[in-house]
């Protein structure tokens, strides 16, 4: 268990952990959301059969759609499994390639996976499809000033915008966690969160009803392989947000601090252990909470805006 | 002299508590009586020897006791003029009933019970010791006068009443503030824990920090001021002014605004000595001026007469304010003879305009006519009261604004140009709305609806206060006694930091 | 990694701005209300928060004084202050909701706005006080300026009254950070005032809602000139 990884090989670890663990916290929290409405709920593993099952059928394209269309689910995917290079996911210090990008870099390239999807989804033709991918970008525009504020506030709290120095001046000690500027950030950033997953109170998880649909709307035309991997890129998506919530903002802690295997191994199972915690409380708000109408999700984002600002504000006027 | 002082407190509580249990008319005579005992009392204190009077939380100097003359002068009269306005509505209920007549008991009581209850808070805050007992003081006065303008339990006096008590708790919310801020000055050189007396800061002002003392005092005047009916928070002053009782109205414009002013001034002595003069005078300035064009342009174009004497209210605090923002001694001494002019002649011209719109049954200045030939003495008292308002000699206020303008060219001279052509215009609309009132014949088609109404008599009550007024008027325009004089003098000196 | 730009404030400081912040987010809360019950219940929250702001600060700087100030406090505003809105309420079970001027995201922008120019105008005072730290006074005055905005922009008495309950609150917010030496008996006198207040705001919602039958101002509007 001594055994001392390169760091590259570290790096990719990051990354498979994420593109595996994506489906169980997915699975998990369907379970939960299914045991607190009584009911049974799916399998734990579920999102792994789906996955095997949707890689093995056949695809259709529309008529209309160009090459794009197929290659959009893999672009987003590629994107998604990107960010986990850049942020702390498995070590407390920078890897090799974590330099690369800083928060705002991961957040432009989760925005960018999530524009090809909608871009597809336009392309269809399909009512439903433009429908969700014209409200995900309306919102999307809302909900990306409150992101760039939780971004500004990182930097001036540690003068950089490097994910792994607000870890590091997290786990600093208590009177870091207890800032005003930090609660409020870490609030507006869960509740970009909610949004960003898809989640009650902006939207219901799984449901079918066509026209309260945001995320879940884009994916209509696609099937086989190329459904496989929208899902597998929304769950990976889910999960980096996960992370960066935890392990920069929440709960940076559990992280190992060496490259040695049974560190890392640790810290695999500490990370999903993590969001697996996050997932059950999510789970609860999404089965405690009613949806919100679609004109009241601007509410919604303007109360993220409203924490994030003020997150700023206590900080950068009031030097808390 | 002490004795004094705490009987001053003590008497108007008493009459308030003994009208809870007292008869009608036992509990009208108990307030008159308390209220002629509190005039006495504020007159024995003129003569105490020394610069002012302490007893524990008590404290009276040159400076309040001109504010506890303009409350100690208009608490009797409104008392015995309310017995006069009281008596038509129980020969009125008497008439209809005894349901009626339980009802206006009820109403009578509450009446007297809150007139005697808002005169010792208006008592009390010129007598208190200290920044942050001035500040309890001046909101019990809001939410009592507020129930006070409510009482008539009309439409208009609940609209009116619900945005009073609101505008005006909101700015006393600001004058919270402020009293906080000059706690945190004060605590810099005074240390934690100390109660905000006015002899110790005032002789620490000039050491103190002058950031939290600035901010106080630019927060004091806009909190206070909102009382005071200072632009541009001055909204709800025509409102309630015009929709409360006629002796309410008297007590809200006579007393009550000046004495939130007063608090301005406690806090323009701190803040003189820890800024200078310039920055709270021309503050002061500013707030006087903007009241006075605002007051002399709704004064030119007023459909209501109580609403016309309200928005004269707002030009004559707006007078006090640039008076004061003059910082020359006379135009300070002015201020303070203004102070208590405009308790008696505004006192005068809110009981007479009741009478008129008891006799007329309306407010509205097109349809009051003939004023002079229906009201043998109420019509020319009022005229008196009105020429006295409009600073014509030989009234107090052309003494006091004659005093403020000298002494304004010799500081300020754009201001006291400015308050001369504003003055003018405002007079223009008062005079020229009260005397159509008053000598316009009357139009025959109005005749019919207002019969019934003119039957009812004026009592005696309502005119002797007005009377007293009157002579008030004019001693302190002609000649004040040295005594007061020299009180003015005193407080004109405290207020310019005894240059 | 330890390159932090800014002073960090101690933990105390930490606990009480973030107390702070409850106060202004909960000031926001009543803003979004529409049930005019959940309204006077936030302003029970706040206020319990304000006592809670209280006790840290009798506990962090050892001010005992301070002790029976929030328990006054608490008394008074988390329990009676809105024990009796809420009995008002179901007198006059009238309306259930308030309705405001501009739509709610509009409101909260609108307050964001004039809360940063709060934030901004403290700031510039450099008011340092050395029993809590001065972010908490820039949110102090941020909850009196959004107070006054939730007094304006919306249309019922129960909603104004609980603006200014709240404005109140913001100032003892304000009282807390630089004038937390004062004497306890000003204080209680100031809370006894504000009981008084709440009396007599409330003798007038009912004379208001007997009037009109209803806890909308939109018809009080025959004052005006």
């Amino acid at each position: 268990m001594n055994l001392v990884l390169p760091l590259p090989l570290v790096q990719a670890l990051q990354v498979l952990t994420i593109a595996l663990g994506a489906p169980l916290v997915t699975g998990v929290i369907a379970t939960a959301e299914g045991r607190l409405q009584g009911r049974r709920g799916p399998r734990l593993l579920q999102p792994y059969h789906d996955l095997a099952k949707l890689f093995g059928k056949e695809s259709l394209a529309p008529t209309a759609s160009g090459l794009f269309f197929v290659v959009a689910p893999f672009l987003a995917l590629g994107c998604y499994l990107t960010v986990p290079l850049l942020i702390p996911v498995l070590t407390s210090y920078p890897l090799p390639l974590g330099d690369m990008g800083d928060i705002l870099g991961g957040s432009f390239i989760l925005s960018l996976g999530s524009f090809v999807v909608a871009v597809a989804a336009a392309e269809t033709g399909d009512p439903y499809a433009q429908l969700g991918s014209s409200r995900s970008k309306t919102f999307g525009a809302i909900t990306e000033p409150v992101m760039l504020l939780v971004v500004f506030t990182v930097a001036i709290v540690t003068g950089t915008d490097l994910p792994y120095v607000l870890g590091a001046t997290v786990r600093s000690g208590p009177d870091q966690i207890v800032r005003p500027a930090h609660l409020l950030v870490s609030a507006a950033l869960f509740m970009v969160i909610l949004f960003e997953t898809g989640r009650i109170p902006v939207e219901a998880h799984g449901s079918t009803t066509e026209l309260g649909m945001i995320e879940e709307a884009r994916t209509f035309e696609h099937s086989g392989p190329f459904l496989a991997a929208l899902r597998w890129g929304s769950w990976v998506k889910q999960l980096v947000l996960f992370t960066i919530f935890l392990n920069v903002f929440v709960a940076p802690w559990g992280m190992s601090a060496s490259a040695r295997l049974g560190d890392v191994t640790l810290a695999m199972v500490a990370l999903l252990a993590k969001a697996l915690v996050l997932g059950l409380v999510i789970a609860v708000i999404d089965t405690s909470f009613a949806k919100l109408r679609l004109f009241k999700i601007t509410e919604f984002v303007a109360a993220a805006f409203l924490l994030a600002v003020l997150g700023l504000f206590t900080l950068y006027l009031g030097g808390g | 002299m002490t004795t004094a002082l705490v009987l001053l407190v003590i008497v108007p509580l008493a009459a308030t508590v003994a009208c809870v249990w007292l008869p009608l008319r036992a509990a009208q005579a108990a307030t008159l009586a308390s209220g002629l005992v509190s005039l006495g009392l504020v007159l024995t204190l003129l003569w105490a020897p020394g610069q002012s009077v302490e007893a524990g939380w008590l404290m009276v100097d040159p400076l309040s006791l001109v504010f506890l003359l303009a409350v100690g002068f208009l608490y009797p009269a409104v008392a015995a003029y309310s017995i006069g306005y009281l008596a038509d509505e129980a020969n009125a209920a008497a008439a209809a009933g005894p349901q009626a007549q339980a009802d206006f008991e009820r109403y009578a009581r509450r009446f007297s019970l809150g007139l005697n209850a808002f005169a010792w808070a208006m008592l009390c805050a010129p007598a208190v010791n200290g920044l942050a007992l001035l500040w309890v003081a001046i909101e019990v006065t809001t939410v009592i006068s507020a129930l006070l303008v409510a009482i008539d339990a009309t439409d208009g006096a609940t609209e009116a009443a619900w945005k009073y008590v609101l505008i005006a708790s909101s700015g006393l919310g600001i004058g919270l503030l402020a009293t906080v801020f000059m706690y945190y000055a004060g605590a810099q050189v005074l240390g934690q824990s100390y109660d905000l007396a006015f002899a110790p800061l005032l002789q620490h002002a000039a050491q103190l920090p002058a950031t939290p003392v600035r901010l106080a005092f630019v927060l004091a005047v806009l909190g206070f001021g909102t009382k005071v009916g200072l632009f541009p928070v001055h909204t709800w002053l025509p409102d309630a002014h015009s929709e409360a009782p006629s002796p309410v109205s008297a007590l809200l414009s006579g007393a009550l605004l000046v004495v939130s002013f007063y608090a301005i001034l406690r806090y323009l002595q701190v803040a003189q000595l820890t800024l200078g003069a310039q920055f709270p005078h021309d503050v002061l300035l500013i707030f006087g001026v903007a009241s006075l064009a605002l007051a002399a342009l709704y004064l030119l174009d007023q459909r209501d007469l109580k609403r016309l004497l309200a928005y004269s209210s707002v030009e004559h605090m707006g007078i006090l304010a640039i008076g004061v923002g003059f910082g020359a001694p006379m135009a300070a001494a002015g201020v303070l003879l203004h102070v208590l002019g405009h308790a008696a002649a505004k006192g005068n011209a809110f009981m007479g305009a009741g009478v008129l719109v008891r006799r007329f049954g309306t407010k509205d200045l097109h349809r009051l006519r003939g004023g002079l030939d229906a009201l043998r003495w109420t019509g020319p008292l009022l005229l008196l009261a009105v020429l006295a308002l409009s600073g014509m000699p030989p009234f107090a206020l052309f003494r006091s604004e004659f005093q403020i303008v000298v002494g304004g060219f010799t500081t300020s001279a754009w201001a006291a140009a400015a308050l001369v052509g504003l003055v003018v215009i405002a007079f223009a609309g008062l005079a020229g709305s009260i005397t159509s009132v008053l000598f316009r014949p009357r139009v025959a088609a109005d005749d019919q609806d207002e019969v019934a109404a003119m039957s009812r008599a004026g009592s005696g009550w309502m005119l002797a206060p007005v009377i007293a007024g009157v002579v008030v008027l004019i001693v302190l325009g002609v000649h004040p006694p040295a005594v007061l004089s020299d009180l003015l003098a005193r407080g004109a000196a405290e207020l310019t930091g005894g240059q | 990694m330890t390159d932090v730009t800014q002073s960090v404030p101690g933990l105390y400081d930490g606990v009480a701005s973030s107390i702070a912040v409850v106060v202004l987010l909960l000031e926001f809360l009543m803003l979004r209300a529409a049930m005019l019950r959940a309204q006077v219940r936030l302003y029970a929250v706040q206020s319990f928060a304000v006592s809670l702001l209280a006790v840290a600060v009798a506990y962090g700087r050892d001010v005992p004084e301070l002790y029976v100030l929030a328990a006054l406090s608490f008394l008074l505003k988390a329990v009676a202050v809105p024990a009796v809105l809420l009995r008002l309420m179901r007198n006059a079970d009238a309306e259930i909701a308030g309705s405001g001027v501009l739509g709610v995201a509009s409101e909260v922008l609108v307050s964001i706005v004039v809360a940063g120019v709060g934030f901004f105008l403290v700031g510039q005072l450099g008011i340092e006080s050395d029993v809590l730290p001065s972010a908490a006074l820039s949110l102090s005055v941020a909850v009196v300026l959004v107070a006054f905005v939730l007094m304006i922009m919306r249309r019922d008495v129960v909603s104004q009254a609980v603006g200014f309950f709240s404005l109140e609150n913001g100032v003892s917010l304000a009282s807390l950070v630089v004038a937390a030496g004062m004497p306890l008996i000003l204080e209680v006198a100031f809370l006894f005032d504000l009981l008084v207040a709440v009396v007599v705001f409330g003798v007038l919602m009912r004379l208001h809602h007997a009037r009109t039958q209803s806890l909308s101002t939109e018809m009080l509007t025959r004052l005006r000139g």
